[in-house]
């Protein structure tokens, strides 16, 4: 009864989604696959360098939970008739991911959770709730589920964070601002209204930020929904909010 | 600065799209490429309150307070009722920064008294932060400022017809009571009659003769001598219906009356303002755009009220909204900013410093009661 509720929802949905809508969804979809693979990567690699077996299983769950994001996403897209290709090597992806291996590299366990949890999940929930808001009937609810899931992933983490900062508050604001000059500065070229270094290389045809007033969404949404959810994850951690400021303004646009 | 207690917080937004520009600009810093208008403004309204500087106040006594400068980020184009419950909520968020700040005064600039209205109780979990809306200083400055320009001006004020336009509101109301005792006849202009009428009897035993209007366009006789308390849906409106020039003083934020006022031959300055005599640094530099006067140190008096307060040592809400203010609260606030050497900002318009002669600069505070 449940099943044929949902694959009449999903019929529905096809029916009233045009081409051209599904062709920006396409995208859509793509990126968010491409963007919970990764997770999942950093989630993985985080999970060889914990020390702890509890830190090391819960990596690995998350690692595991983001892989069926994607799945879910790429289910979302079968729905509509599109099949959205990730590529985890596309030009901004593969920095973040270089961002991240590099605090891998250093074995830096705070370095990773600040990037994954705090800056890429930021941008995650921000873009992935505003889209839950537009997306036609699964696809939304998916988007808006998954929103949800990866908040908690950011509750879990900042205790962690929070108990670091209070051990040397400097050295951690320091190390903040180091990351965000790497790797906001990637998510802020990516969401710029251009793409000035090029084609993103996950887009299966022209660059659809211009297309996406089709499906309801506009980049400078997405970008300041995300700007927003970072700025006040940096408020709960307690880093100094003109100080954050600067940083945000700082950003390419 | 930045580690030291925080004696005050000021919470403001910006008036228009270039002030917002040029902070984020500065901020930004020269060393980056300047970033168009359209983006500045789709970014900003996402910006959650925060503090924007630091603020380090001497008094002329000698007294140090430090601040914070916490922006609202209210969109200087969403301050009409369609945007209330956004605007409420970062008012409120700019409250809860000042209180996590550890402030112990809160002064609400601009529409952040409006829109909280007195009720400190919309502002959950102050702990020991106390908030005043700062209006008792900017009743006072724009009383000061009427006298002086109508003493430059040769107008008796005890001859002259005073409009108060926004009337019921805190500012307007404030200005009604300090002015009463010293016009010849009063208009209160505001939308809610029975607070006029309410305003209009207390006035009234005090011997003045005064007349109320809910518009503008049912003013019973042109003023001589005008404050608009707020900002006004349509200046042009108002204008026709003042005597030739009439004196006007240009208070609502933003202010929106002065330009089309300079034109026709009225004596517009800009109101309720005050000076730092002693001196501000922020930190980063921000002054020079924050203070977007065509003097130093110049700032609403509104948020001159908590560093006054700061100053004194007396973290209580001063002004509490809701039209409480008296003529003699209104007095202590200026003899207090007085004392630590805040006194009324030199008087502009759109056109710039209007020059006073000396005789007209002012007497004395607080002659009003």
């Amino acid at each position: 009864m449940e099943a044929a509720s949902r694959m009449n929802d999903a019929t529905a949905v096809v029916a009233r989604t045009t081409p051209l809508e599904a062709s920006i969804w396409q995208d859509v979809l793509a990126q968010a696959i491409t963007g919970e693979l990764i997770a999942s990567m950093n989630y993985e690699s985080l999970a060889e360098i914990c020390t702890d077996a509890e830190e090391k299983a819960d990596a690995l769950e998350h690692a595991a939970s983001e892989r069926g994001h994607a799945a879910a996403f790429a289910n979302e897209g079968r729905g509509l008739g599109v099949v959205p290709q990730d590529n985890v090597e596309g030009q901004y992806w593969k920095r973040l991911r270089a961002a991240f291996l590099r605090c891998i590299a250093e074995r830096d366990f705070v370095g990773c959770l600040i990037i994954q949890e705090v800056m890429l999940e930021s941008f995650a929930v921000a873009s992935y709730a505003r889209i839950g808001k537009v997306g036609p009937g699964s696809l939304g609810k998916t988007f808006a589920a998954i929103a949800a899931e990866e908040e908690e992933h950011i509750d879990h983490a900042m205790s962690t964070l929070r108990a670091d900062r209070a051990l040397d508050a400097q050295s951690f604001d320091e190390k903040v601002h180091r990351l965000h000059l790497d790797v906001m500065t990637t998510l802020a070229e990516m969401l710029a209204r251009e793409d000035k270094n090029g084609h993103c290389e996950v887009c299966h045809g022209n660059c659809m930020k211009a297309s996406l007033p089709g499906v309801g969404l506009t980049t400078s949404e997405l970008r300041g929904a995300s700007l927003q959810q970072y700025l006040t994850t940096l408020d709960m951690l307690g880093l100094p909010g003109e100080m954050t400021l600067e940083w945000v303004t700082r950003l390419p646009v | 600065m930045k580690d030291e207690p925080v004696d005050f917080a000021l919470i403001g937004h910006q008036e228009s799209w270039r002030a917002t520009a040029d902070v984020f600009a500065l901020l930004r810093g020269p060393e980056y490429p300047p970033v168009p208008d359209e983006e500045i403004m789709s970014i900003v309204p996402w910006i959650p309150p925060r503090a924007v500087c630091h603020v380090q106040t001497h008094s002329r006594l000698g007294r140090k307070a430090n601040g914070l400068y916490i922006d609202s980020f209210i969109p200087p184009d969403r301050l009409d009722p369609a945007f209330l419950q956004e605007n409420l909520k970062r008012v409120r968020g700019a409250a809860a920064y000042a209180i996590k700040a550890g402030a112990r005064i809160v002064s609400l600039g601009g529409f952040s008294s409006i829109l909280i209205e007195g009720n400190f109780d919309m502002i959950p979990d102050r702990g020991a932060t106390v908030f005043t809306t700062g209006n008792s200083l900017t009743v006072a400055f724009i009383v000061s400022g009427i006298r002086k320009m109508c003493a430059q001006e040769g107008r008796d004020l005890r001859h002259a017809t005073v409009l108060i336009v926004g009337a019921t509101g805190d500012v307007g109301s404030g200005c009604a009571r300090c002015l009463a005792p010293l016009a010849g006849r009063m208009i209160l202009c505001a939308r809610n009659m029975e607070r006029l009428r309410r305003l209009q009897e207390e006035l009234e035993m005090q011997g003045v003769p005064v007349d109320v209007a809910a518009s503008i366009l049912e003013l019973p006789a042109r003023a001589d001598v005008v404050v608009c308390a707020a900002s006004l849906p349509s200046p042009s409106l108002l204008l026709g219906q003042l005597a030739p020039e009439a004196v006007i003083c240009d208070a609502g934020y933003p202010k929106n009356l002065a330009p089309l006022a300079n034109r026709n031959g009225w004596k517009v300055f800009y109101g309720g303002l005050g000076q730092v005599t002693s001196g501000m640094t922020f930190a980063p530099a921000v002054g020079g755009v924050l203070n977007r006067h065509p003097f130093r140190d110049v700032v609403h008096g509104c948020l001159l009220e908590g560093m006054t307060l700061a100053w004194e040592r007396r973290f209580e809400p001063f002004s509490e909204g809701r039209g409480f203010i008296t003529p003699q609260r209104v007095e202590e606030m200026e003899k207090m900013a007085d004392r630590h050497g805040i006194c009324l900002a030199p008087l502009y318009n759109s056109d710039g410093p209007i020059e006073i002669r000396h005789d007209c600069e002012p007497e004395g505070i607080g002659q009003w009661v």
